[in-house]
């Protein structure tokens, strides 16, 4: 059937709707965390996350929910070693007028608060000044330092990006920097490059990795040998950045969460 | 003529866009055939009339001095599909009747194609154009949309006619909120740049509150207590050097772009023989105007470029 026949026949296909339950797990040393369990629509197998927001069953929406409650208990160990590290990121205290530091590009620059006329956060003297209304909420200082690491972030892309681009046989055709839930970039069909707005906080290295990483899925659209070959001709030391962001980037999309969550 | 929204992309000065006229003629607009949804391809910028005025090959591009202007045409079949329901269901009805069984799924498909095929020839043709920009000294291409979509859809065509063409979206090195409302709260603004009488603020909170104004004085008190409960701005009405007024967003997308009196004057104090030397005329001021714009909007939001 033409391609134009189907779009105009075919029916719009929905996606369910995401359901989830909270249950209790008992952990070996014999206390109780409570578990969300949640079926997602693009869940493709079962898996557990542990976060500062505690810990997740995600499951496909047609897996059994034995399997998946057996995949949970046989994971209790692991789920024990990761709650403590968790547990100390939540006695962090949460962004505010408090606050003296905040990470950017790898290291913790000093803040400055300030009285303005309206809400703006601006580099200032190797540190950030956020300027606030006497009568403005701590969200607008997190909202103003959002736009503040937008900024720096694209900045940086803007520095990158120029080096790149001539060995690319196309340009994205679109960049757009906003905080991902998991993961640290993507690149459309269409082209579209999306990148985390956490990668800003961590070091310069590997936001730049991510970047020609999905620069690269312009030539190979998968992670085939291939792919990694284009990765590795433009100089960058991949191996050492994804284990930089295998062992910080959870710890990087926690803190952003912290800084700029509304 | 004039461009009424502008969506900016940045591509590399350097690049050679010498046999564009060439590229261009390989992807000219073909009319949709009758089975056919939509079709689309470059035209004349200068339009049917004229177009069909001139007896030798139609010129797909205009260019003065470092200043390309094109026009991506389309002819788009409208058969909505309330209609191919409708007389699907009729068709399907009969045949029931007919047949005194229900129907099966492939068979209602097969009777839906038919009624497409049907309707497809007779479907109106919408015709569709769209003003594309080029400015090779600044390296930027303006598309006339305030769609993101569609300004995107015209850098494929010519990405496609050219066979690559690295144009990015403008990407600030500076917050594009903060810079606005800046502007509204006294900062000091680039030269020959003054506020307009419309604005967009937003709180900051996600689905916070969102205060549009038209015809309201911008550095009154009014405005002044919105920025200090911690609003920002979004979209913000501006002037430059009173030659064209336009309302610029937080996405740096340039919308109710005109030009002024200060500008347009100038064409109105010569006299033209033809529409082509009227239509060379305006595009020739709009190009300068337009290169003013971007300098100045390169300035203030620190616009990365497209080449090391």
């Amino acid at each position: 059937m033409p391609s134009f026949l189907r779009r105009l026949i075919a029916p719009t296909r929905t996606l369910p709707v995401v359901s989830s339950e909270t249950i209790a797990l008992r952990l070996p040393d014999g206390s109780e965390v409570t578990v969300l369990r949640a079926r997602h629509p693009r869940a493709r197998r079962i898996k557990i996350s542990v976060s500062e927001r505690g810990v997740r069953l995600t499951l496909p929406m047609r897996a059994s929910l034995r399997a998946a409650d057996a995949f949970l208990h046989a994971h209790r160990d692991w789920i024990a070693m990761q709650l403590p590290r968790w547990n100390a990121a939540n006695e962090v205290a949460p962004f505010g007028r408090d606050s003296k530091t905040i990470p950017l590009r790898g290291e913790d620059i000093p803040l400055l608060w300030e009285t303005g006329r309206y809400a703006r956060a601006r580099a200032h003297d190797g540190g950030v000044a956020i300027a606030l209304p006497a009568s403005a909420s701590d969200v607008s200082a997190r909202r103003a330092l959002k736009e503040f690491y937008l900024a720096e972030a694209r900045a940086d892309i803007g520095r990158w990006l120029p080096n790149y681009l001539p060995g690319f046989p196309r340009a994205p055709t679109s960049i757009r920097v906003r905080p991902l839930s998991s993961l640290w970039g993507s690149l459309s069909a269409r082209d579209a490059l999306s990148l985390d707005l956490a990668l800003v906080l961590g070091k310069p290295a590997a936001f730049e990795y991510v970047l020609v990483h999905e620069l690269c899925h312009l030539v190979h659209r998968n992670h085939a040998r291939a792919f990694w070959r284009e990765v590795e001709a433009r100089g960058q030391d991949w191996r050492a950045q994804r284990d930089y962001l295998h062992d910080e980037g959870a710890g990087l999309k926690s803190s952003l969460r912290r800084l700029v969550a509304p | 003529m004039f461009f009424r929204n502008l969506t900016l992309f940045r591509f590399p000065a350097s690049l050679d866009l010498s046999h564009l006229e060439t590229h261009l003629a390989d992807c000219a607009l073909k009319p949709a055939g009758p089975l056919e949804m939509s079709s689309r391809g470059f035209v004349s910028p200068f339009g049917r009339a004229l177009r069909q005025a001139q007896d030798d090959r139609e010129v797909l591009s205009h260019r003065v001095g470092q200043c390309i202007w094109l026009t991506i045409g389309g002819e788009e079949r409208l058969l909505p599909s309330v209609v191919v329901n409708d007389a699907a269901g009729k068709k399907i009805a009969e045949a029931e009747q007919r047949e005194g069984r229900k129907l099966g799924g492939r068979a209602r498909k097969r009777i839906k194609d038919e009624i497409v095929i049907d309707l497809l020839p007779r479907a109106f043709v919408r015709p569709l154009r769209t003003d594309a920009y080029l400015d090779l000294e600044h390296g930027f291409i303006a598309v006339d949309t305030s769609s993101r979509k569609q300004a995107e859809n015209v850098v494929s065509e010519v990405r496609r006619a050219l066979g690559s063409f690295p144009a990015l979206p403008l990407n600030a090195e500076t917050s594009p909120r903060g810079v606005l409302t800046g502007w509204i709260a006294g900062e000091a603004m680039p030269d020959g740049v003054i506020l307009g009488d419309e604005c967009e603020l937003k709180d900051a909170a996600d689905r916070g509150a969102i205060v549009k104004c038209q015809r309201q004085e911008l550095q009154g008190e009014e405005i002044g207590k919105h920025l200090e409960s911690g609003k920002q701005a979004t979209r913000l009405a501006l002037m430059l050097d009173d030659h064209v007024s336009f309302v610029l967003g937080e996405d740096l997308v340039v919308r109710k772009l005109k030009f002024l009196d200060g500008a347009v004057d100038q064409l109105e104090s010569t006299e033209r023989e033809s529409v082509h030397a009227e239509l060379d005329a305006r595009f020739a001021l709009m190009s300068g105007e337009l290169k003013r714009l971007f300098g100045m909007l390169e300035k203030a939001f620190k616009l990365s470029r497209a080449e090391a």
